[in-house]
């Protein structure tokens, strides 16, 4: 056996291109699963700490609901509540600090200030300190920092930050500073840190925002959430659990990390395909030697271990370098990942745990895809010795049969190392997609005759022979040909989809702003501008601003669901044009608005709920009390509340019925032909106001901007796959030209240079490239709505990702051809002599 | 009869690792035109390298060929491939069929590579009679799984025939068939000779197949060891032959 090993090893050796081929292969599909499951623990490890960072030892945090706080009287029923022993109250408020003394005219700097008790919090979550010390009990101008924003200042223990209050600036010294950025999500650092009572009394606000409950030893949470709804019936509140707030977190990325678990495991696939592909030309060639061992008196078993062999030897060096692409390929990620902004991501360290898994997968996977090979170098009579070539219609039969086993063995390794918390949506969707890849694969020897034909035409009218040799030298050995257009077709399918996916959302985004924004730009601001300040008035006064239309985001509830409410002004939206009214009188329903009592809801929800127009819609407004509002109108798109489009409602229903102090955005229509000239003064002016100006355009850039980080990083994952794809198209072209080798000899004796012999060689691999690229380009557009589709991200919006297509086709038949460039030179260099000689 | 081909003191020398070895040691010959010169020799007699030297489809280390008075052996890999194209047609022992195509199809094979229309006009005819010539009318679309091993080098002995080469050479065309496909073979080249004046250098270690020839050339060791004049003999008997043959102790 040992010898037959060593046989098997030095086998490798001697066709060292092929071995360093294939183990690029299996790193480059080892590489992307192991950076893929790296920055997959990186934003696990991520929402753990941000989950504890936010809720601490809390168990339930009760938060008020819509836009009235919880009052002290709420605040007094949780801490009477059987089975509460700390309730740890909070207020955050969106406010500016005011500008240095020194830089008078320099624009406001939004910041959050989170008011705590500072003789409960401790209780609840620690906050660390960087430097200074803690907040003093009561009610006192003191001040915490997170380090960011302490930075961003420039000020330091013992210094001053002034915020902006109610009642206008007051100062505050800062008594220390908070390590990092501090304990609140989504304020990018920027927090202040106050006593509860400083804050209330700063705002002239006694009510809190949340309050963080920790239960005695002898209640549960349920107990005590069961509790709360006995002794809060005078507002309305939301309960959650650190469980349901990990669970939230993981589920807004879960989409990211399914889509990378999704393309690692493909790109793993693919480069399962690559080391098939070696395995099975090193037993096709080496029939006859295996013939003459088996003749000699080596097993079947020991014939088997020959291939077996080489396949871990493969896997083996495969992993390790796969390692190190890994590590590097995860840095690159981990970049990408930070500057996507709503993806939490912390860095990890590599655990040993998670080396291996990834070796075992590669190595699990590399044995599978050498199990066909190995039982079919078992399966050599020693007759074969005397034969040149297997049946290349039981080697067909058998492939297909390795490609289900393969296929089955890298969705059970997807399935053992996918992200537990990633949901099941994602898994679904993904395992949908992986057999749309598999299915497409199948169908590719069907097509392969006729799309080649096809692939051909182009060739075929200048280098009429060159065309027709690779042609025939394509259909030669069908099932290699399948495998190899195969892995490019679904690494091009995989580029093809993703650019569909960024496509169908850059489409539905812009599609968005341009039917539902009543203005060229919106003013948004960090506290709610209410309809009758001077602001309002200052900026319509603007010469050559049309109409400034105010709007704010809020929740409502119905039937204990919670969902997004915008308040609009119907006639601003009915003169503008905006809103694609689908059921219902486009004029009365805008104006019904206005008039109170009526509500326009998006299409999603009215497909959701069965509500129509004409329908009541109930909503509960607190104190355990609803009202009916009636549905006028069915809107295909809406205003994008925090988690989908919302109801839109009359500002005079939002200010009375659902206390909505004022707007948060502000659209802006210039007049028409005055955008240029106008826009520097609004915009002055806006600042002056404390009102953040962002143009639709910057906004529309802004969204391409982040949908490109994402799908970018999607993208080049992909790309590894249509690498490793090229690989084994210089695999299979070079076996392609040694097993010609007489062929080519022959057609060089009779009078073929060798410019025509190198031309064939890249013709054949023009035409594989064509027909992977059609076949990956057609399965990417099914993978893609399918992804849509399952995903309910909107009707599929009829305008093909021409760009993705593009790129998939000069990707195929680019990387293609340029794979040809070593078989091709191969090829022309073969001395005739050699080539015709005898056996 | 003018010499179609002429070789003076080839020579050739292979480097395998640390060692050489002298495949051809000096060579001289001519061939006249319409001439069947058999070159005959135990294997490793160097009659193959010789063949491949006179084709141009290697270069001699020393020594020069002389193909139609152009010196061919110094030409280089454009030149070589154009001279093979236009002026000679090679048989091999293992018939190297291009699969997918059928025997029309691989006949025209050297037109195809030219860029010539074979379709139709002058050339479609050349390419029917010389697949009548080797007796294949009726096979036209067969392809090569689906004829019979002799069949396949006569398409292949057809392929080499249709450009009307000035010299045809065969290496070793029978050494894969059986006694009776052999005799066919050497029967289509006899006919191509006795016919159309085709002038062949064929390379055999077998009698039966040397008999077919004018005169046998004797390779041993990498020189000529005799020259036996057998004249154009239509029964082809070996005797005249294998008693010279047994003279030299072959």
């Amino acid at each position: 056996m040992g010898g037959l090993i060593s046989l098997a090893l030095r086998s490798l050796a001697a066709r060292r291109g092929r071995t360093i081929l294939s183990i690029v292969g299996i790193a480059l599909g080892i590489g992307v699963l192991y950076a893929s499951l790296e920055t997959d623990a990186g934003i696990s490890s991520s929402i753990d700490r941000t989950v504890h960072d936010l809720v601490g030892r809390a168990d339930l945090r009760v938060e008020a609901f819509g836009e009235r706080r919880l009052t002290a009287d709420s605040l007094s029923a949780i801490e009477a509540a059987p089975g509460v022993v700390i309730a740890a109250p909070g207020l955050e408020r969106r406010t500016y600090l005011a500008p240095a003394a020194n830089d008078p005219n320099a624009a406001p700097a939004p910041v959050t200030a989170l008011g705590i008790d500072p003789a409960r919090e401790p209780a609840v979550r620690d906050l660390t300190l960087a430097a200074g010390q803690s907040l003093p009990a009561t009610d006192a101008a003191a001040a915490l920092l997170t380090q960011t924003l302490a930075a961003a200042l420039g000020t330091n223990v013992g210094g001053t930050v002034t915020l902006q209050g109610s009642a206008g600036p007051v100062d505050l010294s800062v008594v220390g500073i908070l390590a990092g950025d501090g304990p609140i999500v989504g304020s990018g650092g920027r927090t202040v840190i106050v006593p509860l009572q400083t804050l209330q009394r700063v705002f002239e606000d006694p009510t809190v925002s949340r309050v963080d409950i920790v239960t005695g030893e002898g209640a549960t949470p349920a107990e005590v959430a069961a509790a709360l709804g006995v002794a809060l019936t005078t507002q309305p509140y939301v309960l959650s659990s650190p469980a349901d707030l990990a669970a939230s977190l993981r589920s807004s990325t879960a989409d990211f990390r399914a889509m990378t678990a999704l393309i690692a495991a493909v790109a793993l696939f693919v480069g399962a395909f690559l080391i098939f592909n070696t395995l099975s030309m090193t037993v096709a060639e080496r029939v006859r030697e295996l013939g003459l061992l088996r003749a000699a008196g080596a097993t079947r078993r020991q014939l088997v271990w020959f291939v077996l062999a080489q396949a871990i030897a493969l896997g083996i060096a495969g992993a390790v370098v796969g390692i190190a692409v890994g590590f590097v390929l995860g840095e690159l990620m981990a970049a990408e990942v930070r500057s996507i902004g709503s993806i939490p991501f912390d860095r990890v360290d590599p655990t040993i745990a998670s080396i291996i898994a990834v070796v075992a997968v590669g190595l699990g996977v590399t044995i599978a895809a050498s199990l066909e090979p190995a039982r079919r170098a078992g399966s050599i009579p020693p007759v074969e010795a005397l034969r040149e070539r297997l049946d290349p219609a039981s080697a067909r039969r058998a492939r297909l049969r390795w490609l289900v086993a393969v296929f089955v063995a890298v969705g059970v390794a997807g399935l053992l190392v996918w992200p537990r918390d990633a949901g099941t949506a994602g898994l679904v969707r993904s395992a949908v997609i992986y057999v749309v890849l598999f299915l497409a694969i199948l169908v590719a020897p069907l097509v392969l005759g006729a799309l080649g034909r096809i692939a051909g035409l182009p060739f075929r009218l200048v280098l009429r022979l060159e065309e027709r040799l690779a042609r025939a030298s394509i259909v030669r050995d069908r099932s290699r040909t399948t495998l190899t257009v195969g892995a490019l077709a679904i690494g091009l399918a995989m580029v093809v989809a993703v650019g569909a996916v960024a496509h169908q959302s850059r489409l539905a985004a812009s599609a968005w702003l341009s039917e539902v924004i009543p203005g060229d730009e919106l003013l948004t601001s960090i506290r709610p501008v209410a309809l009758d300040e001077a602001a309002i008035g200052q900026l319509q006064a603007v010469d050559g601003v049309k109409r400034i239309s105010p709007i704010a985001v809020f929740e409502v509830a119905r039937n204990g669901v919670r969902f997004d409410a915008a308040a609009v002004r119907g006639a601003d939206l009915l003169d503008d044009g905006r809103l694609r009214i689908v059921a219902g009188d486009r004029g009365a329903a805008l104006m019904a608005l206005d008039a109170g009592g009526s509500v326009v809801i998006p299409q999603v929800l009215a497909d959701r709920t069965g509500l129509g127009v004409g329908s009541t819609m109930t909503l509960a407004v607190g104190n355990g009390q609803v009202i009916d509002l009636r549905v006028v109108g069915v809107a295909a798109r809406t205003i994008f509340g925090k988690a989908g489009e919302a109801v839109l409602l009359g500002w005079n229903d939002a200010t009375t019925i659902f206390g909505v102090a004022g707007a948060d955005v502000l659209a802006v229509r210039y007049a028409p032909g005055r955008q240029i000239d106008t826009q520097p003064t609004l915009e002055r002016t806006a600042r002056e106001l404390a009102l953040e100006p962002n143009p639709i355009d910057r906004i529309a850039g802004a969204v391409d901007d982040a949908l490109g980080r994402v799908f970018g990083l999607f993208d080049a994952l992909a790309l590894v796959a249509v690498i490793v794809a090229a690989l084994g198209i210089v695999n299979t072209l070079t076996v392609s030209v040694l097993e010609r080798v007489r062929e080519l000899g022959v057609l060089r004796a009779a009078g073929m240079t060798t410019r025509q012999v190198r031309r064939t060689v890249v013709v054949e691999a023009g035409i594989l490239g064509i027909v992977g690229a059609v076949l990956g380009i057609v399965t990417g557009l099914v993978a893609a709505a399918l992804l849509i589709v399952l995903a309910g991200a909107g009707p599929l919006i009829p305008d093909p990702p021409w760009a993705s297509i593009a790129i998939a086709a000069i990707l195929g038949i680019g990387i293609s051809m340029a794979a040809a460039w070593y078989p091709a030179r191969l090829a022309s260099r073969l001395a005739i002599v050699a080539a015709v000689q005898h056996e | 009869m003018p010499a179609i081909l002429e070789a003076h003191d080839l020579a050739k020398r292979y480097r395998l690792g640390a060692t050489t070895v002298d495949a051809l040691r000096g060579v001289s010959l001519s061939v006249d035109e319409g001439e069947f010169v058999a070159l005959m020799g135990p294997s490793g007699s160097g009659k193959s390298t010789l063949l491949q030297l006179l084709g141009g489809l290697d270069r001699p280390t020393a020594g020069e060929v002389i193909l139609q008075g152009e010196t061919i052996s110094r030409l280089g890999d454009d030149a070589a491939t154009k001279l093979r194209r236009d002026r000679t047609g090679f048989v091999f022992q293992s018939f190297n069929l291009i699969p997918l195509f059928d025997v029309t199809e691989n006949v025209a094979l050297p037109f195809t590579i030219a860029g010539v229309e074979t379709s139709k006009g002058e050339i479609a005819e050349r390419i029917r009679d010389v697949i009548a010539l080797v007796d294949l009318a009726g096979k036209e679309h067969h392809r090569p799984d689906q004829l019979s091993a002799g069949e396949q080098q006569r398409v292949a002995i057809a392929r080499a025939l249709v450009t009307r080469p000035a010299l045809l050479f065969a290496d070793e065309p029978t050494g894969n068939l059986d006694y009776t496909t052999g005799t066919e073979i050497l029967e289509a080249l006899w006919r191509s000779c006795v016919e159309r004046h085709q002038t062949i250098v064929l390379v055999t270690h077998d009698s039966k197949a040397a008999a077919y020839a004018d005169r046998v050339l004797v390779i041993s060791d990498g020189r000529i060891r005799d020259e036996i004049a057998l004249g154009r003999r239509a029964d082809h008997d070996t005797a005249p032959l294998v008693g010279r043959l047994a003279g030299l102790g072959l």
